[in-house]
């Protein structure tokens, strides 16, 4: 195109070019509503039942536009990382950046095409719309900016765990997870989005965004003080712990869940003992009470609720029956999963606070609890699930079939465990995986091969076990079959173990959701082996009560029954723990703050009557 | 009044009078204000009042996360948000040291260049309302619209694109957009003709700008003036050029001069650039589908993210000149510092005060808009 | 050259900083700043002053002044860092070597209260009609200024009563995670 010289003098005539104009087609646009670009970036949509109320949008959102507001209709459920609230849109703060859009955890948000909204003064109400599918003006438009893999903007991956792998973890009992490097920490805290789902889901309710954006900003010392706000199982619960906020993760929705309990380990192990005794043992100086507690069990529920009352300044005297103190953590739990030391270092912590524990001391013939009741102002049962149910099929009863709660514990008591070369176990969940993968790893160091089945009643996709639990125990060789119900134990003619016989399981629960396990009797095995281990589930050892004692309880189906807070029929005596709430370790935790508590408030009441 | 109040200097001398134009003149670009002192209609003196567009941008950036001020920066200058998002994204950038992907490189090249097309249309509009011609106005509007189109379909937005994060642009380009874009290259070059003859040499705007609100190169120089402005006075001096940023080092354009240094100089120096700033899309056009690979360097978790301390002066060529911001980090989660370098600091307010003395009061509108300032743009 | 000069040459020497191609990065003490410009400007071409950035170090209880300068013949660009005391907060203009400056110094004094000798005009030019302490100062807290001086929009809509009636209503403000 020719240029135009400055010293042009320009025309009088061309612009009259514009006349040709007329003749042409107006150019016009309708008032009629139409959609807009295919990314264009109007008015809300949420899609409700994608939405999990985390407010992540709201805490994107540079205009402060956006409000979360509780609907009562919608389902709260915490385990499950749902919150019954929803984000309402103030659009006269909102600039239709889309960073809601990008950020959302669950992909729920979206813009529509949609250009206009226009109002008299006395609807400036409208202005503030809580966007369901509908969107602002209550009928469907079509959605413009919505998420994409591009405009992701959290990585979901997870940072990788460094873990021994299968070949040499087989050869011993190391423990297998080898924690995060700082910078890995740091990484893996940094997708973090603060929405405390986690908080809300966890049965004791961590403090798990306040730990994760400590260790984010490399600040483990507050990283602990966090944790030990609610947990002092931190090092147990940094490597064992059932993880239920993992669940809950919002981040989960659409890649993998923060990795929250690993950056509790992280957090934990890069404190020293000593400095974590000193940041726990320094913000609590109460006064001594003069009250004393008498604690039966030292497994984490026990522990939790003598921390607790420590704290509070009462004087408190733990019982174990074994020679250590620990409880599940310390007998039940593979020292590949939970070494020794750590749970060390969390009952010094606890034993700092003031807590004395008596080991080698049973409950029953010669102290008994009547004897505790009489010299104590409160007293806590909490000793656990000891005893391993049988499955009663025929032949159970012989020798060589043992319990997987039994077997565990003598390999953490040190005994020379000598298991054949072929074991059978029965049951599908956590602690059959933990059997078997002792086991498989002291038949490696005996026999020098891995020889375990374990049958599992249900199908792989209802797998009782941990995913990773499953994984990595066929990673070391273990062969896991599922939906196969025992029918008998084989006894050879001399009297030795044959092997087990089981059926092909149909269904487990009947229509009324019943356990009720149906099989297809055309579909028999028979696994040989010299062991059969069984691991479907635990009991309580509640002989140590007393007849008298036990008959003055409640009791529901076997269980002790307690009200919510803990406490049995009887006033002096509380209970907490797996023996009431079932097997697991954060359960058991939560429990002991929830005795705690009460026990306390108690305490507190009788000394005000009293004076 | 007291006596101790008394001014005599205050006062205009009697064959004097003051007259405000602006903030609200259809004259004035935007929000902005001129006192001029006139005597007849000649100018005698002017100051600038700014502030009628001051939202404390700097002051709220400080106060927001990295991320989110990427919704806030296009807002600095209306016409051409562009630039300012993209000179915001490149100073993150270059504190973090991330590398942003090729495609994503072009891709904001093809923005800057498709916003440089708006604003000068929008300009010329502008400056054609000024001298009475109306029909470019509603042509520089109405094509300017035609641009959005594209940036409505691109972005997801017509005016606040807010689609540069740090890293790179939020979304790859639509199916069939460069096709689009093709053809709106078209329908631009085929209405430069039009744009000539109504406009460029029409006699009436011709001898209204000719002469008008002159300045040498040695007064362009130490006015600070740059962009448009400074190579109407024969300085061949483009950032895009002489301190390459993204990818402009690998395409083909011209710097356009004129000597004049007058009101229609600037003009004409702006008509060329955007005959530029087509071919340089011309160029997008063919080499953008065969770069391929991502849009977006990934960026950590916004909500959870430090960039490194530091500060960086990063630059570039807006339609009106040079942009600059001056970036500071302590390696905390929002910065610590944003100083925004409009082109318009120097153009609205200086340059624009001496340029109007002596001329005569119908033309003051005329000279603002030849040195297209952009008040939003001055005020923050 | 005079053995006089060669302990600042020096100096100036150590604080220089190459930071790409066109980049150069100096710092330099408030009082040998004006003849650092002097010389850039005349003896090497850095004839524009792109900008004057100013940073608030309330903690050190300083202002940093950053003179940003560009060289169309060099092709390269210096900014020169230096510090001054915040209080009492005075400083020279540099309006005698660059025009530009009067610019960036009266918006200095506007917005950080930082006052230039020398520049030929001091007058607010934005904030003509705040009377508060000058805002870009990092004691000034625009979020406390604007909540003190600003109320949130009360919106009642329809939907909103219906779900306060079933017990459900507004869980979190914005103002509250913020």
């Amino acid at each position: 195109m020719a240029k135009i010289r400055h010293d042009d003098r320009g025309s009088l005539l061309a612009p009259l070019k514009a006349l040709g104009f007329f003749t042409r087609a107006p150019v016009t646009e309708t008032l009629a509503p139409r959609p807009a670009s295919l990314n264009y970036r109007g008015f809300h949509v949420n899609d409700w039942s994608q939405c999990i109320g985390c407010g992540t949008c709201q805490r994107i959102c540079d205009n402060a536009a956006i409000t979360m507001v509780t609907i009562p209709s919608l389902p709260q459920d915490p385990a499950r990382g749902i919150r019954n609230q929803r984000p309402a849109i103030d659009y006269g703060r909102c600039c239709w950046c889309g960073l809601c859009v990008d950020i959302c955890p669950s992909g729920s948000i979206a813009l529509t095409r949609e250009y206009i909204h226009i109002c008299r003064e006395s609807e400036l109400d409208s202005y503030f719309v809580l966007p369901d599918p509908n969107g602002i003006h209550g009928q469907p438009f079509p959605a413009g900016w919505a998420k994409s893999e591009v405009s992701e903007l959290i990585d979901p991956a997870r940072q990788p765990m460094k873990e021994l792998p299968a070949p040499t973890r087989i050869q011993g009992f190391d423990e297998i997870v080898q924690g995060y490097e700082p910078q890995q920490a740091i990484d893996e805290a940094a997708r973090c989005v603060q929405c405390g789902l986690c908080h809300e889901a966890c049965p004791t309710h961590m403090h798990a965004p306040e730990y994760i954006r400590a260790i984010w900003r490399g600040d483990a010392e507050e990283a602990v003080r966090q944790i030990y706000r609610t947990n002092p199982f931190a090092h147990v619960c940094g490597r064992v712990c059932t993880h239920r906020c993992e669940q809950a993760c919002s981040i989960g929705n659409r890649g993998e869940p923060l990795a929250i309990r690993w950056l509790k380990r992280h957090a934990m192990d890069s404190v020293p003992d000593e400095r974590v005794r000193e940041l726990v043992t320094q913000d609590s100086v109460a006064a001594p009470s003069g009250r004393r507690v008498a604690i039966v069990g030292s497994g984490p529920a026990g522990l939790t609720a003598a921390f607790d009352l420590a704290r509070h300044g009462h004087a408190v005297t733990v019982y174990e029956a074994l020679a250590r103190p620990g409880g599940m953590p310390r007998y039940g739990i593979p020292a590949y999963r939970l070494p020794d030391d750590r749970l060390d270092a969390d009952i010094a912590v606890i034993e700092a606070q003031g807590v004395e524990i008596r080991c080698n001391t049973p409950i029953g013939a010669e102290l008994t609890m009547e004897t505790l009741r009489q010299q104590y102002d409160a007293v806590v049962l909490a000793i656990g699930l000891q005893l391993g149910r049988s499955t009663r099929i025929p032949g159970s009863g012989h020798r060589d079939v043992h319990t997987a709660v039994e077997l565990l514990r003598r390999i953490r008591e040190g005994e020379a465990l000598a298991p054949p070369k072929r074991v059978v176990i029965i049951g599908g969940g956590n602690v059959a995986m933990d059997i078997a993968r002792s086991l498989a790893r002291l038949q490696m160091r005996r026999h020098g091969a891995i020889d375990i089945t374990v049958c599992a009643l249900e199908d792989f996709d209802h797998f009782p076990a941990d995913p990773t639990e499953l994984k990595e125990a066929r990673e070391e060789g273990v062969r896991v079959l599922a939906s196969r119900g025992p029918k008998e134990i084989v006894i050879d003619a001399d009297g030795g173990l044959g092997g087990l016989k089981t059926l092909g399981v149909t269904s487990v629960f009947d229509e009324q959701g019943r356990f009720a396990p149906r099989y297809n009797h055309e579909d028999e095995q028979l696994h040989e082996a010299a062991w059969v281990v069984e691991a479907i589930g635990q009991i309580s050892d509640i002989s140590i009560l007393g007849d008298s004692l036990s008959e003055r309880l409640e009791w529901d189906r076997g269980r002790l029954r307690v009200d919510e807070n803990g406490r049995t029929a009887e006033p002096w005596l509380w209970s907490a723990g797996d023996m009431v709430r079932g097997p697991d370790v954060v359960h058991a935790v939560a429990d002991g703050h929830r005795v705690a508590a009460s026990i306390h408030q108690a305490l507190q009441q009788h000394t005000e009557a009293g004076s | 009044m007291r006596p101790e109040n008394y001014q005599a200097r205050a006062h205009p001398p009697s064959h004097e009078y003051e007259l405000n134009f602006g903030p609200n003149h259809p004259g004035i670009e935007g929000n902005y204000a001129l006192r001029v002192r006139l005597h007849g209609d000649r100018v005698v003196a002017a100051r600038a009042e700014g502030g009628y567009l001051h939202r404390g941008f700097e002051k709220l950036m400080e106060g927001r996360l990295w991320i989110q001020n990427i919704a806030l920066v296009p807002r600095i200058c209306v016409p051409d948000p562009s630039p300012m998002e993209v000179c915001y994204a490149l100073s993150v950038e270059a504190l973090c040291g991330i590398e942003v992907p090729p495609r994503a490189q072009w891709i904001r090249v093809m923005q800057l260049e498709m916003s440089r097309i708006a604003a000068h249309l929008f300009t010329f509009g502008g400056h054609a309302a000024t001298t009475g011609l109306y029909t470019n106005m509603f042509w520089g509007v109405a094509d300017r619209d035609r641009v959005l189109d594209r940036f409505e379909e691109l972005t997801g937005g017509r005016v606040y694109s807010i689609f540069n994060l740090p890293g790179g642009v939020r979304r790859d380009l639509p199916d069939g957009f460069l096709e689009r874009l093709s053809g709106l290259l078209d329908y631009l070059e085929s209405r430069l003709e039009d744009y000539d003859e109504l406009f460029f040499r029409n006699r009436v705007f011709v001898r209204r700008a000719r002469g008008v609100g002159v300045m040498s190169q040695q007064q362009a120089l130490e006015w600070g003036v740059t962009g448009p402005n400074l190579r109407a006075t024969g300085l061949a001096f483009d950032v895009r050029r002489d301190d390459p940023y993204l990818v402009y080092d690998q395409l083909d354009f011209d710097i356009v001069t004129e000597e004049a240094g007058d009101a229609l100089a600037r003009n004409l120096v702006r008509r060329g650039e955007l005959r530029q700033s087509i071919r340089i899309l011309r160029q997008v056009i063919e080499r953008l589908p065969a770069i391929d690979g991502p849009v977006r360097a990934p960026i950590p978790n916004p909500l959870a993210w430090r960039v490194p301390a530091g500060e960086t002066y990063t630059r570039i060529e807006s339609s009106k000149g040079e942009l600059a911001y001056y970036v500071v980090s302590t390696g905390g989660e929002k910065p610590y510092r944003v100083h925004v370098r409009g082109p318009s600091s120097m153009h609205a307010v200086q340059v624009l005060e001496r340029l109007v003395v002596g001329s005569r009061l119908e033309d003051i509108a005329q000279i603002m808009f030849s040195l297209d300032a952009c008040p939003p743009e001055v005020d923050r | 050259m005079s053995r006089a000069m060669n302990p600042w040459l020096e100096e100036l020497q150590r604080d220089i900083e190459i930071r790409g191609e066109r980049r150069v990065r100096i710092e330099i003490a408030s009082e040998s700043l004006p003849a650092l410009l002097e010389l850039l400007r005349g003896r090497a071409g850095f004839a524009h002053l792109s900008a004057i950035s100013c940073v608030d170090w309330i903690e050190d209880g300083e202002f940093e002044l950053v003179y940003h300068l560009w060289s169309y013949e060099l092709g390269m660009l210096v900014s020169a860092h230096t510090r001054i005391a915040r209080d009492p907060g005075v400083y020279l203009s540099v309006y005698d070597l660059y025009q530009p400056a009067a610019f960036f110094e009266r918006d200095i004094h506007e917005m950080f209260g930082l006052y230039f000798e020398g520049s030929p005009d001091m007058e607010p030019f934005i904030l003509t009609e705040w009377h508060g302490p000058p805002p870009m100062r990092k004691d000034f807290d625009t979020e406390a200024y604007v909540e003190n001086s600003f109320q949130w929009e009360e919106y009642q809509p329809d939907w909103l009563q219906e779900l306060q009636e079933q017990g459900g209503g507004i869980a979190r403000r914005p103002g509250e995670i913020r």
